[in-house]
C-alpha cells in the first residue's frame, strides 16, 4: 500500500533502546496502573494495564547474551535463541508452535543483545492465557536435537550474511568490536560463523541449563487485562518453575578508550557511512540522563548542534544522526553519518574537533545573561521536551512498553531509581558539559567507514 | 489434515452464518468510533479520539503522489511536498521544535502526507507555523536544490537496500517507468529535468480547497481540534477544472525477469503479481493473502526458511492503488544459492496457487490478520494515516471500523478464487537483486 521514508531508522531504534529504562519510573506509584512483584522461584514480574486495545503483550527477558559467550562460544546466545522460538519444546515440534502461535492470532519474536535475550509474544487479550504457556513451554522446556539446530544454523548463517551486506547494521557491529575491544561487549551478538558451523546441541544445552532459569528472568505483561486475574495466572503458571543456583555474570565495566581506533571497509554500496563512537555511561550510571541529553542536542531533533558545526564552512554530511546505548557494563555513543565518501576525511576532522570542545558549549538559555539569553536557542530546553515526547509515545505501543518493563527489570541496579523524566527534568547545563568533557574529551574514540569500492580505489590513487 | 473442496464448499454457507453471528457479538476494537467532520472551508476532517497518550497527529493528505508523476520527472511528489515543510524562518522552526513537535513527510501510491505529531497542548502553536507554510510555500532555487541533494542520498541509500531496490523495480516494470512506477526520490536525469514550473503547477494542482484532507488521533475533544484546522486552513485555492492525465494503468512486460546486480553476500529473489482493483472485499482478501504467504512463523514461505535452509528474511508485500495491487513474495538467500531460492519460491507459489487454502489455515491467517491489523494500528500516527489512505483508495475512512467484518467474511472458496486469479505464474516477474553472474 505505501513505503514510507524511514530516515531516522536508525536512530528509531535506538530510542526505543533507550526508553527501555526511563519507562518504568514514567508514573508516580499513586497514578501507576502497574503492580510487580518477585515470585517465589525469584521470577520477576512487572503486570501494567492498558486498556486502549483489546491485546495482551508478554515479554520475557533472560539474563543471557554475548556478554556470557566466550570467544569459542561466540554466537551460542543468539544460536540458542532462534532454536527456542522456531524448533519446538519437549510436547510441541517447531511446526506445530508455530502452527499454534499463528491460531491463536499472535506475534512471537525475540532478540539477542550483549546483555539481555528478550523474548516477545503478543495477541488478542483473551488469549492471555496460551501466551503465557506458550512462553513458559518454549523458554523453559529444551528438547532441541542435532537435526533442528542444523537446520536453524543455515538460517543463523543467513543472518549474518544479510547483516554484513547492510551497512548500516554492519558498521554498528564494526562499532561494538572496535570500541569494546577486549571487552565482552566487543563480541558479535550474532557470532562468529566458524562457532555457529561447528556449535553442538551439548553446548546450547549447558548455557540454557546456566542461564534460562526462573531467577535469571524477569516478566512484562502489558495490555487489556485485570491485575489481579493476571497474577494468579502467572503464579500458576509459571510459579512451579524451580530456582537455580547462578552466580552472577563478575564482568568489569566497559572503560574509556585510551587510544583511538580506525577502521575502514570497501562495499558495493552508493554512499559513505561514517560512524564516530565512544564509550558513554552504563544504564545505572548517574551520567545517563546528561548523556540522553547531550545526544539529543548534539545530534537528534531539527538542527542539532554537531549538524550545525558539519555543515557552518562546508556541507560536509547529507544525514546525521546520534544515539546513546546503554548497557549494564558500559555505554556506547553514536554519531552515524550518511555522506560523500570524499568528505570522509573533513567530517571526521570537524566532527571529533566538535565534540572535544562540546565541554565549553552553551546548550541553556541559562548559561547566558541580560538580553541575550532570550535570542539564543534553549537546545536542552529543546532535549528535554523530545525526549519527554518519545517517553510519552512509548506508551501508545504496550509492546514497547512490556519489552521496555522486561529489560529494565533485569537492568536496573539501583535500590530507588526514581523517575526518569524527574531526573531528565533536573539535568542542567553544566551537567552536560561536564559529561562531555569526561567521554568526548578525556575519552578516546573509534571511526568506523564503509566505503563504495570504487571510492576506496580511488583514495588509494590519490 | 486438508478437507476437501467439496466439504469446504458445503461447509460455507454454514460457516459465513456462524461468522457473522459471531461477529456481531464481538465489541469493536476501538473505543471511539471515527468519524468525518466537514470544515467551514469545505474541507473534510477524519477525526478519531483516543486518550492513550497525551499527543495529538495530524496527517494532511494531499492526492496526487506517486500517481501524479509524469514521464521523466521521477520524485516530483515528494519534492513538491517536503519544500511545503521548509520553514523560511529559523526562529520560527526552533520555536515549534523546542516543544518536541515532529514534522513529516511521506509519498504513497495516490497522495502525499504531511504529519505533524505534538504534544496536545501545543497543537495550537504547531498548526499556526505549518499551515502558514504548507499554505504559501516558497518555492526559492535555494531551497529547491537543497532538497535535490537530500532526495539523491535518499535514493542511493534506498538502492543500497535489496528490497527497497526491489520492489523499486518492479513497479518500475508494471508501469513502464512513470507514475506508479516512478522512483520516490527520483533519479539524476529526473532531478535534473525538475524545474520550479513543475513543482508550481504540481502544487497548484493538488494543495487545493476540496482535495486536501485531515486525518487526527488526538485525545482533544473535536471540538477543541475542529477550531484550530478552521482558524488556519483557509488558504488552500480552489481546484482548477482542468485534472491532468488518470493514473496509468499497469501493464505486463516482455521480459519478465529483471536483475540488479550487486557485490553482495546474498541475492534478493522477488515475485510480483498484479492485483485486480482495490475494493473493499480485495483489499480484506489481499491482506489475508500477504499474511498466509509471507507474515510469521507458519506462514507459506516459512518453510524455505524453516526447512528449506534457504534464508532468514522471508515475506510478503502488498502496495495497493487505485487501480491496482502489487503483491510481492521474497526471500534473501546466499548467492550460491540462487537458482535454489528461485526454484523453491516458484514451487511455493505454484502449490498456493493450484490447491488453495483448507478451511483450518484460512481461519489461523484470519486470527492473525485481525490480531496484526490491531497492533499495526496501535498507535496514534499510523492509525491516521490508515484511515487517510483507505479514504484516498475510496475504501472510506470507516474501513478502519469495518476492515474486521470484511476480512471475516471471506470465505475459503472466495480466497481461492481471489489466489487463482492473482498467483498466475504467467503474469508475474521475477526481480533479483545481487551477484547475479551466478547460476
Amino acid at each position: 500500500m505505501a513505503r514510507i521514508r524511514k530516515v531516522l531508522r536508525l536512530g528509531i531504534v535506538f530510542s526505543v533502546l533507550a526508553l527501555a529504562l526511563p519507562l518504568i519510573s514514567l508514573k508516580s506509584q499513586e497514578e501507576s496502573p502497574g503492580r510487580s512483584f518477585v515470585l517465589p522461584n525469584g521470577l520477576n514480574v512487572f503486570l501494567y494495564e492498558k486498556h486502549d486495545l483489546p491485546l495482551v503483550n508478554i515479554v520475557v527477558s533472560v539474563n543471557a547474551g554475548s556478554k556470557d559467550e566466550t570467544d569459542a562460544t561466540n554466537g551460542i546466545a543468539h544460536l540458542l535463541e532462534h532454536c527456542l522460538l522456531f524448533r519446538g519444546t519437549g510436547s510441541r515440534s517447531g511446526n506445530e508452535v508455530s502452527r499454534d502461535v499463528r491460531r491463536h492470532g499472535a506475534y512471537f519474536n525475540a532478540n539477542t543483545g550483549q546483555d539481555l535475550t528478550v523474548f516477545e509474544i503478543s495477541l488478542p487479550s483473551g488469549e492471555a492465557d496460551f501466551a503465557l504457556r506458550n512462553e513458559k513451554e518454549v523458554l523453559f522446556d529444551f528438547a532441541l536435537t542435532q537435526a533442528d539446530l542444523d537446520e536453524e544454523k543455515a538460517v543463523v548463517l543467513e543472518e549474518m550474511n544479510q547483516t554484513d551486506d547492510d551497512p548500516q547494521r554492519h558498521g554498528m557491529d564494526l562499532v561494538m568490536r572496535c570500541l569494546f575491544n577486549g571487552h565482552p561487549y566487543g563480541r558479535p551478538v550474532y557470532g562468529r560463523p566458524d562457532v555457529v558451523r561447528a556449535a553442538r546441541v551439548e553446548e546450547l544445552r549447558d548455557f540454557h541449563a546456566k542461564y534460562y532459569v526462573p531467577n535469571n528472568c524477569a516478566l512484562a505483561a502489558v495490555g487489556d487485562f485485570r491485575s489481579r486475574e493476571m497474577e494468579e495466572r502467572v503464579r500458576a503458571i509459571f510459579g512451579p518453575l524451580e530456582k537455580a543456583g547462578l552466580e552472577p555474570a563478575s564482568i568489569a565495566k566497559a572503560r574509556l578508550l585510551g587510544k583511538s581506533v580506525t577502521c575502514q571497509e570497501e562495499k558495493d554500496v552508493k554512499e559513505a557511512y561514517l560512524f564516530i563512537a565512544y564509550i558513554g555511561p552504563d544504564c545505572n550510571h548517574p551520567d545517563q540522563y546528561a548523556m540522553d541529553l547531550l545526544t539529543e542536542a548534539l545530534g537528534r531533533g531539527f538542527n542539532p548542534l554537531l549538524n550545525i558545526a558539519l555543515r557552518s564552512r562546508r556541507d560536509l554530511v547529507q544525514n546525521l544522526n546520534m544515539a546513546y546505548i546503554p548497557g549494564r557494563f558500559g555505554g556506547a555513543v553514536i554519531v552515524s553519518l550518511t555522506l560523500d565518501p570524499g568528505n570522509i576525511a573533513a567530517a571526521t576532522r570537524e566532527a571529533l574537533n566538535y565534540l572535544r570542545k562540546s565541554r565549553e558549549e552553551n546548550f541553556s538559555q541559562d548559561d547566558f545573561m541580560g538580553d541575550e539569553k532570550y535570542s539564543v536557542f534553549d537546545f536542552l530546553g529543546s532535549a528535554k521536551n523530545r525526549i519527554r515526547f518519545s517517553a510519552e509515545q512509548a506508551e501508545e505501543s504496550g509492546l514497547t512498553l512490556a519489552s521496555s518493563l522486561a529489560r529494565f527489570m533485569l537492568q536496573n541496579e539501583r535500590k530507588d531509581p526514581g523517575r526518569f523524566l524527574d531526573h531528565i527534568a533536573r539535568t542542567n547545563s553544566g551537567d552536560l558539559r561536564k559529561a562531555a568533557s569526561v567521554y568526548f574529551g578525556k575519552g578516546q574514540c573509534a571511526v568506523i567507514s564503509i566505503v563504495p569500492k570504487k571510492a576506496a580505489e580511488a583514495g588509494r590513487k590519490d | 489434515m486438508a478437507r476437501s473442496w467439496i466439504a469446504v464448499a458445503a461447509c460455507l454457507t454454514f460457516q459465513a452464518v456462524a461468522l457473522i453471528a459471531q461477529q456481531s457479538s464481538r465489541p469493536p476494537p476501538w473505543k471511539e468510533k471515527p468519524e468525518k467532520l466537514r470544515l467551514v472551508a469545505g474541507m473534510d476532517c477524519l477525526y478519531q479520539r483516543d486518550l492513550s497518550s497525551p499527543i495529538t497527529s495530524v496527517q494532511l493528505f494531499i492526492p496526487g503522489g506517486k500517481s501524479a508523476v509524469p514521464g521523466g520527472k521521477d520524485g516530483l511528489s515528494y519534492l513538491a511536498t517536503r519544500l511545503t515543510l521548509e520553514i523560511p524562518d529559523l526562529s520560527v522552526a526552533q520555536d515549534v521544535m523546542f516543544h518536541g513537535t515532529r514534522m513529516d513527510v511521506a509519498v504513497f501510491e495516490d497522495c502525499s502526507v504531511v504529519g505533524v505529531e505534538c504534544f496536545s497542548e501545543n497543537l495550537d502553536d504547531a498548526l499556526r507555523v505549518v499551515s502558514k507554510i504548507v499554505q504559501d510555500p516558497l518555492f526559492s532555487g535555494v531551497r529547491i536544490d537543497n532538497i535535490k541533494n537530500v532526495m539523491s542520498i535518499y535514493g542511493k541509500a534506498e538502492e543500497d537496500e535489496a528490497a527497497e531496490a526491489g520492489q523499486g523495480a518492479a513497479m518500475r516494470v508494471f508501469f513502464g517507468g512513470q507514475g506508479y512506477g516512478s522512483a520516490l526520490f527520483g533519479t539524476e536525469a529526473s532531478l535534473k529535468a525538475i524545474g520550479k514550473k513543475d513543482i508550481k503547477a504540481y502544487y497548484a494542482r493538488f494543495f487545493t480547497k476540496g482535495q486536501v484532507l485531515f486525518s487526527v488521533c488526538s485525545d482533544l475533544e473535536k471540538d477543541k481540534v475542529r477550531p484550530l484546522l478552521e482558524r488556519y486552513f483557509v488558504k488552500f485555492k480552489e481546484p482548477r477544472a482542468e485534472d491532468g492525465l488518470p493514473p496509468s494503468p499497469p501493464s505486463l512486460p516482455v521480459d519478465r525477469t529483471i536483475v540488479l546486480d550487486r557485490d553482495t553476500k546474498q541475492t534478493y529473489v522477488g515475485r510480483a503479481f498484479l492485483l485486480p482493483p482495490v475494493t473493499a472485499g480485495n483489499w480484506a482478501k489481499g491482506y489475508l493473502l500477504e499474511v498466509l504467504l509471507g507474515k510469521g512463523p507458519g506462514s507459506r514461505l516459512w518453510d524455505l526458511r524453516a526447512s528449506g535452509r534457504l534464508a532468514y528474511n522471508v515475506g510478503a508485500r502488498m502496495t495497493w492503488m487505485k487501480t491496482c495491487g502489487v503483491l510481492e513474495a521474497y526471500l534473501e538467500t546466499e548467492k550460491e544459492k540462487k537458482g535454489q531460492a528461485v526454484s523453491a519460491l516458484d514451487e511455493t507459489l505454484r502449490t498456493l496457487h493450484e490447491k488453495g487454502v483448507t478451511e483450518e489455515e484460512l481461519r489461523m491467517t484470519r486470527s492473525l490478520a485481525r490480531a496484526q491489523l490491531l497492533r499495526a494500528n496501535e498507535a496514534k500516527k499510523p492509525r491516521a494515516q490508515a484511515m487517510g489512505v483507505w479514504e484516498v483508495l475510496g475504501l472510506g475512512f470507516d474501513y478502519l471500523s469495518n476492515v474486521f467484518d470484511n476480512i471475516d467474511a471471506v470465505t475459503a472458496a472466495e480466497l481461492n478464487a481471489f489466489i487463482k486469479e492473482v498467483l498466475d505464474p504467467d503474469k508475474s516477474v521475477l526481480v533479483l537483486v545481487g551477484r547475479t553472474s551466478l547460476p
